[in-house]
This record gives structure tokens, sequence and C-alpha cells, in this order.
């Protein structure tokens, strides 16, 4: 007798997603909540790439506020590192010509560099919430780069970096005039005869009132109307920057949700449009509900988004005032562990575990280990951005490839790659038993004990028939190493933040 | 009563990444049934399997089904690249009906004509007038031209119009790294690089404990949440692919698949259709057809790839022969390219394309609302699209794989039907 597949699978527990969606996706206990340091590392987890021991430290001493203060004054922490990196990637930070230099030359070169400055940055800087807010308006005001790399490069520097936590009125102002922004949504070639409404719609939708946010199709063709004449000036040659070609704009009257917008104006009537939207009471809904979706929870409690959307129009859309509003709220510290990491979150957070033994040059292949997962940088192709719900990233081959993930990061004490090389001596070096290894390792890479059940497993696997007593001599690192931190950084806890 | 040290012992016993308390040992290693075996078990109760393959770049439709019959509107716009007339020269055009021939890579498919069992779709594809390689590609993949922000890909949606109860960790394969954007959404659908790289990495000489270990902190035996269910399947996959050896296996009748990853792709695909694991749909990719400059006729860069096309599915037809009556293999591609050659001896972003539907429901013919390549009448220059892609896919949904909620499918869009395939009985 044979059984059919259906009785299989129903053995095995496996069941089809459709029905799961509305379950709950997360009951374990997170180890977070169990740690004695709990909101600290909350903190840490949503907004830095990883919680490590010296910034722990850091919020026992100074407190949640002061540390929060601390890196929203971006500009004013000193980041070493990333100096260093940039260094070597000068073209990372040039002119459009200086970027396209290096992109025409070795298009290779020049793209290696910009994807991998943004895995060493997320790392490696000391400005992690700056870069955390970077991850979330790049996504916000997604481009990809593949046909657009010169000019994503320059709209990376120019628009989302200076604004990313300024205000938001300001990045949108620069995302309006970005030329990569107006290549990808085809305004550079809207005209009055013939008004392209790809970007009109998608600055409403997606970039500022939200699809919900009250406006209708008769408004995205007025809005087109607009933003005819947002050009480039091909006559500078390429890359060509951003100009208000006159001839190409209706100078006609407009009307975008009841506000009206006289005829005879050009560029300023656009700016003005700009500012209309970036106050208008639904972007504050839109924008306060997507940061709390990447922050807090999927699913933004109601009352927060209330909250942080007055804060927006109090504050002029000021983007710190929004963040320290949310990291400092009630509802913040309710939703602790509920947030999957996506396969970039992970794999960041993975070289931040294993900083204490990470030497971390330059790797071609670590940026590729995303491609599988699906979130390789700057190549995802629809303007509403890689998605930061759960939900998105959780299914049955991304999960392998995660698994696997781990443990490659934890092998490359092997040397197999080049341009990154793990040395797990340097990690729990006061370790010495199986039993004190599995703890140190565990509060090494979680920062949190593990529930005993879960601990056993792996005191069991280290420790094997001595069990917790097993002296932990340089033979067991050797052959134990790369697995106890795979299976760590594999582990439910470690997907989840 | 086992202590966990003995549990643990217990799982590394035993095949690699099944452990018998999940898996009763007399489930038996997965077989492959042969053409010989009798009144074999029809799959998905009496679907199709789809399989779909995207051309990636823009294939030139018009050198692949040669619309020789035009004359001098053809050869006139290609004067280095037009494919000779059919002949008993090497390097012409292969006849289908004396108007439209097969380029000479493609004898593959001749013999798969002959079989009477290819359908060529002509002046097909998308309705938006996009050029550009991404956009088109998400317009098509996710079913909805002209919008690339519907955040389901249309073969989802059709899994999710179809939610019948195939729990099989395997219903939807992307062959790939990543997973195809049609296959993206709320249904499970999984990418696999390939067969024998599913499994879990880690050291050889820890593998089995890493298994057991993963296996137990996830609770697979007993799932709580979301992600222990995911995980449970991961384990389920590992454990049917587990029987699995691709290096040991011997495609039927002579099959000779290409070695890229195009043909492994449709090559695997063959595996676990006959391994009957309740593969559904699976797709598989073959880049590189964007040939802007060089492009070749008879012979050249276009050529090369038709040949591959064509190995692969031959190899696939002929691999598969007694199961193909339930299977349908479809291709597309983002656009087709302009009738008239560049200055670079290519051809430029176009619109109007060819698409091949083999097996199943589909009887040899050669399909188009053929208006001609008249200038009056191209499509600025290329060549217009007269059948709308959804109505080929909508049919094959309808009359092969079960589904008749195209609308949940193709939003928004009121399908053609053409009674060009044979529903099954």
């Amino acid at each position: 007798m044979t059984l059919s597949r259906r009785t299989f699978f129903k053995l095995t527990g496996a069941a089809t997603i459709s029905g799961l969606v509305a379950s709950v996706p997360w009951v374990g206990a997170h180890p977070t909540k169990a740690a004695p340091n709990r909101d600290a590392l909350h903190v840490l987890n949503r907004a830095t790439w990883g919680a490590t021991p010296q910034d722990i430290a850091l919020i026992e001493q100074i407190g949640i506020g002061a540390w929060l203060d601390g890196q929203l004054d971006w500009q004013n922490i000193p980041d070493p590192l990333i100096d260093a990196h940039l260094y070597f990637y000068p073209f990372l930070l040039g002119t459009p010509t200086e970027v396209e230099a290096v992109v025409a030359a070795d298009y290779g070169r020049g793209e290696h560099g910009f994807l991998w400055s943004r895995l060493y940055r997320a790392a490696n800087s000391s400005r992690q919430l700056y870069e955390r807010a970077v991850e979330f308006w790049t996504d916000h005001f997604n481009i990809p780069s593949p046909d657009l790399l010169t000019m994503k490069i320059v709209d990376d520097n120019t628009v989302i970096r200076p604004h990313a936590l300024g205000r938001f009125v300001d990045l949108l102002r620069a995302s309006a005039t970005s030329p990569a922004m107006l290549m990808y949504l085809d305004n550079a070639g809207s005209y009055a005869d013939h008004p392209n409404e790809n970007y009109a719609r998608e600055l409403m939708e997606l970039h500022t009132l939200g699809v919900d946010g009250g406006y209708i199709e008769k408004d995205v063709k007025e809005v087109s109307r607009i933003l005819t004449g947002w050009t480039l000036n091909w006559d500078a040659g390429w890359p060509a920057p951003y100009i208000f070609n006159p001839d190409l704009h209706d100078w006609g009257q407009k009307t975008v949700l009841g506000h009206v917008f006289p005829e005879g104006r050009g560029e300023e009537e656009g700016m003005e449009l700009l500012e209309f939207l970036a106050a208008h009471p639904s972007t504050a809904r839109f924008i306060s509900a997507k940061l709390i979706r990447f922050l807090v929870a999927d699913q933004p409690p109601d009352a927060l988004i209330d909250s942080t959307a007055d804060v927006f129009i109090r504050s002029g859309g000021h983007i710190p005032s929004m963040l320290r509003h949310i990291f400092l709220s009630g509802e913040f510290y309710e939703h602790v562990g509920t947030k999957f990491r996506r396969p970039t979150d992970l794999l960041v957070a993975m070289l931040r575990a294993l900083r204490p033994g990470m030497r971390l040059e330059d790797s071609d292949w670590l940026i590729w280990e995303l491609e599988p997962l699906g979130h390789t940088p700057y190549r995802w192709f629809p303007p509403n951005g890689y998605p930061h719900h759960s939900m998105a990233w959780i299914n049955t081959g991304a999960l392998l490839a995660r698994w696997n993930l781990a443990f490659t990061m934890a092998r490359t004490d092997e040397g197999w790659y080049d341009g990154i090389r793990f040395d797990p001596d340097q990690m729990c070096p006061d370790a010495t038993t199986a039993g004190e290894w599995v703890d140190q390792a565990a509060d090494a890479i979680l920062h949190a004990p593990l529930a005993d059940s879960e601990r056993q497993w792996l005191v069991d696997l280290i420790g094997e028939d001595m069990g917790e007593s097993r002296p932990l001599d340089d033979e067991l690192r050797l052959n134990r190493s790369s697995t106890l931190y795979g299976l760590l950084m594999s582990s439910p806890y470690f997907q989840w933040m | 009563m086992l202590n966990r040290r003995d549990l643990l012992k217990s799982f590394g016993m035993g095949v690699v990444g099944v452990s018998p308390a999940l898996f009763p040992r007399w489930i038996p290693k997965l077989a492959f049934a042969s053409s010989t075996t009798p009144a074999r078990v029809q799959t998905n109760g009496g679907r199709d399997v789809l399989v779909n393959i995207f051309l990636r770049g823009g294939m030139d439709g018009l050198n692949t089904v040669v619309p020789f019959g035009e004359g001098a509107l053809y050869y006139d716009k290609r004067p280095t690249l037009a494919i000779p007339e059919p002949s008993t020269k090497p390097l012409t055009a292969i006849d289908l009906d004396g108007y439209f021939g097969l380029h000479p890579a493609l004898m593959p498919l001749k013999d798969i004509w002959d079989a009477d069992a290819l359908t060529i779709v002509h002046a097909a594809g998308s309705i938006d007038p996009t050029r550009s390689h991404f956009d088109a590609m998400e317009y098509m993949e996710r079913g909805t031209p002209g919008s690339k922000t519907t955040p389901s890909g249309w073969i989802n949606r059709h899994l999710q119009s179809t939610a019948w109860q195939n729990d099989s960790p395997f219903r939807a394969l992307g062959m790939g790294a990543m997973l195809q954007s049609s296959l993206r959404g709320a249904v499970s659908t999984l990418a696999l690089k390939s067969i024998a790289a599913f499994h879990l990495g880690g050291r050889d000489d820890q593998l089995e404990a890493i298994q057991a270990a993963i296996a137990g902190v996830y609770a697979i035996q007993a799932p709580q949440d979301l992600l222990q269910r995911e995980a449970a399947q991961v384990y389920a996959a590992m454990g049917m692919l587990n029987g699995i050896d691709p290096d040991a296996y011997t495609p039927e009748n002579g099959a000779e698949y290409p070695d890229t990853d195009f043909g492994n792709g449709l090559k695997q695909i063959a595996m676990l259709i006959k391994a009957d694991l309740g593969l559904e749909v699976a797709c598989v990719d073959l880049g590189g057809w964007d040939t802007h400059e060089g492009q070749g006729g008879a012979e050249g860069w276009h050529a090369d790839l038709l040949t591959e096309l064509g190995a692969g599915l031959g190899a696939f037809y002929a691999d598969l022969q007694s199961w193909m009556a339930d299977v349908t293999v479809v291709t597309m591609s983002e656009f087709g390219r302009r009738l008239e050659e560049n200055a670079s001896a290519g051809t430029d972003h176009g619109h109007g394309n060819v698409m091949f539907v083999m097996g199943g429901g589909a009887r040899s013919q050669l399909y188009a609302d053929w208006i001609g390549l008249a200038p009056d009448l191209l499509d600025d220059g290329d060549l217009a699209v007269t059948t709308d892609y959804r109505d080929i896919l909508s049919e094959i949904m309808l009359a092969r794989l079960g589904n008749d909620k195209i609308t949940q499918v193709f939003p928004d869009y009121a399908p053609n039907i053409r009674g060009i395939f044979t529903p099954r009985a």
C-alpha cells in the first residue's frame, strides 16, 4: 500500500500557503524578548543593520533617546571605515561626467563598485540609522540600475543620500528633477501635445499620496500636464542633466485635487505641485504608514500612523522627527522580533554578527549571493521598490537559500572566496567548554539567551557524548565553528528581527 | 523513551535529507516510470503540465518563422540577414505551408511539426507599445500590459484560481536562480537552480547533524507558524528530490539535451514530470536574443540560439514522448524585432513575434491573423501584433489546464478564444 501524495504531505504538515496567509506569521518566543536589555536590543534590531555589543553597551550607558539623537545627527558622526572604503571608489561621489567615465570604460567595474558599496556601507558605517533611511528611500523612490547605471549612481548621491534624514519635500524635489527618475518613468519624453502619464501617476500613487490618497484619473492627467517640459538637456551631452524646457510645456490652467494652477506658469507650477503633494494629509499618512511598516510591524498600528502623520504635518515633513517619534512610541516596543529580515538585512546582519572575525575587503561573490534570494541591490524593476512586508520574502526556495547563506558565510573561514575571510578563532575567545561556547556564541550572534530546548540541540551537537563540559580545544573549534555559527544564523531567531 | 541525544542520532541515520521519523522507511526511492509502464497515472487530476519558456532579449520572429511568401516586402528590408526561400540547397528556410518556413536551425521543430504536435502563432505579443526590455518583460509576465505594479505574475494567479488539493512543494517551479516574475505571488513557488543543488550546505562531515538540528529548531514535525511550515516544505522537497539522481538519468528515445542552462533546465523538468511529484507549472528561460548587431542570417548569433532552442525542444519532446499528451509547452518573448535590418547588420526592438506551442492539444498548424508586411500595415515599421498573447494563454488554460477563471488571471481583459487547441477529453 502506498500513501497518496496528499496524505504524505499531511504527515509532514506541509500545506498550501494560500490557506496560511491569514495566520500569524510568528508565534515563537524571540530571544530578544528574554534579553535583559530587551528595549535596547529591539531598537538596534530595527534602527541598525544588526546589533553589536558596542552599540548595546552604548545605549545602556546613555539611553535610547540620546543614542537616537546621536544617530540622527548623522553628518557629525565620524565614519572612518567608510571614508577609507570610498577612497577606492571615488567615482561614487563624483560628478555625472566622472561617474560616466568609469561606467563607459568598464560597466562591470562601475556596477560592482556601486553594489558593493551598498553592502559595505550597510555593514560598516557608523551612521547606521542613516544607512537604514537610505535603504528605505531607495526602495520608496525606486530606480533599477541596469539600464541607467550612471544616472542611478548620481541619483543615489544627489537625491537619496543628502535628504534621507532631511525634509521629505526636499527629497521629493530632488527626485522629481533627477535625470534617472525622469528617464525611468518616462517624464523626460513628456510634452504638451503628448503628455506621458507614467511619472505623474507614480508621483502620486507611490511617492506621495498613495493609491487611496484621494486622487482620480483626471488628476493624473492634470499632473502630467503640469510636469510637461521637465526633461533632460540633451545638448549638454551624456549624461544629460535636468532642464525645464518651456517649449515642451503645457502652459494652460490645471486643477489637481481641487487646487487650481493658473495658466501661464512654467517650472514654478511644478514646484508648487510638489510642495502641495508633500504637505498633503494623505502623504503624511502614506509616508508614515510605510515608515512604520519598515521599522515596526507589517500591519502598521492605526494609532501610530495617526500620531506619526501628525508629526509629519507639524514638522513640515521632517524625517528625523518622525523617526524619533516612532522609535520612542509605546507601539514600537510592542512588536519585538516580528519583522522578517529581508535577504540583504540578513546578509548584512550576518556580517555584523561575525564582526570580530570578519575580514571584508571586496567581494563580488557576496553581492551575487543575493540573486537567488531575489534581493540584488537596484534590481527591482517595477517602481514600487522591493517590498517591506515580511510575507513577500517567505517562500520555500528562499528559506533553503537563507540557510545555505548562513553556512557559506560561516565557512568563509576556509578561504574559498576572494575578498572575504572569516577567522572563527576571534569569536568567543573566552569559552573553555562546549556549554560555554554555545552560550557565548548565542550571545555574540543573537545577543540574547536561547530557549532551553534549542540550547540543548546545540550543546548536544558540539558536546556530543561528553555534553556541556566537553573541553573546547583548537581541534573542536576547527571542526565545529562553521557549524555552530551557521546554525545560529540559520535559526528562526536570526530570520526575524 | 528516547532522550534527545538518541533522537538526534536517529535523525542522522538513513538517507541524507530524509529522517526515518519523518518519512517512513517504506516510501520507496522514486523510480522513473518508463514509457513501457502501462496505464501511467495521470498527473494533476487530468490537467496538462504547463512548461513556459521565456526567450529573453526579444527574439527575432521574422527570421525564426520566415514569411518568405511576402517576397520583396521581406527580402528588400533584410539584404544581408534574410533567410533564403526553401530549396534543396542547405541553409535555406524549411517549408511549412508554401508561405512560411522555419529557420534552417530549427530542423528538430520540423520533426515535431511532422508529428502533428507543433502550433506556431505569428504576429503575436503584447499590445503595449513599450520597447523597453524590462518594462515589456514585466508587463508580459504580470499579464497586465501597461502596468508593472501588478503584484503577482499571471502564472501565480492561475495557480491561485485553481487551488485544487495540490500540496506538493513542486507544484510550480522556476528553473534558475531568480524566480521568474510570472511565478511571483501568494502561492508558494520554488526557484530551483538545479536538483543537485537543492540541499543543505555546511560541512559534509556534519551534514546529517546539521539537517537534524535545523529540522529540530524549526519544529518541522509539528510546525506552528508560517516559517516552520515553509521549513517543513523544504524538507519535504529535499526528501523527494533525494530520490532523483540527475547524473544517472538517461533520456528516452535517444534524446540529447544541449549541455546549457536551458537544456539542463528542460532535462530536469522532464525528470520531475516523470517522477510524478505534483508538478503543474515549470518555467525556464533562454536569454541572449537581443541581436542589435551582427545578428547573422542562416548562420550566426541568432541561428546559434535557434539551434539551442530547437535542440532543447526536440530533446524534450523525444524524452517525454508518452507524456506529451499531458504536457503543453509554450514559448514567448517580450517583443519581436524590426523588419528592416539596421546599419550594424542587426535588428532593433520590434513588436509582433512568434509563439511556439508544443504537445498536449497542439496540432501542427501555423495560426496568424496575418496582415502582411506592406509598409502601411506595419506598426511604425514593426510587425504589428494581431494576436494578443493572452488569447493564446487563455485558451491553453481553458482547453488544457482546467481553468476557466480567466478574468482572475488576466484582469480587465476579455480574451478572444480562437479554437486553436484541442481540449482535453
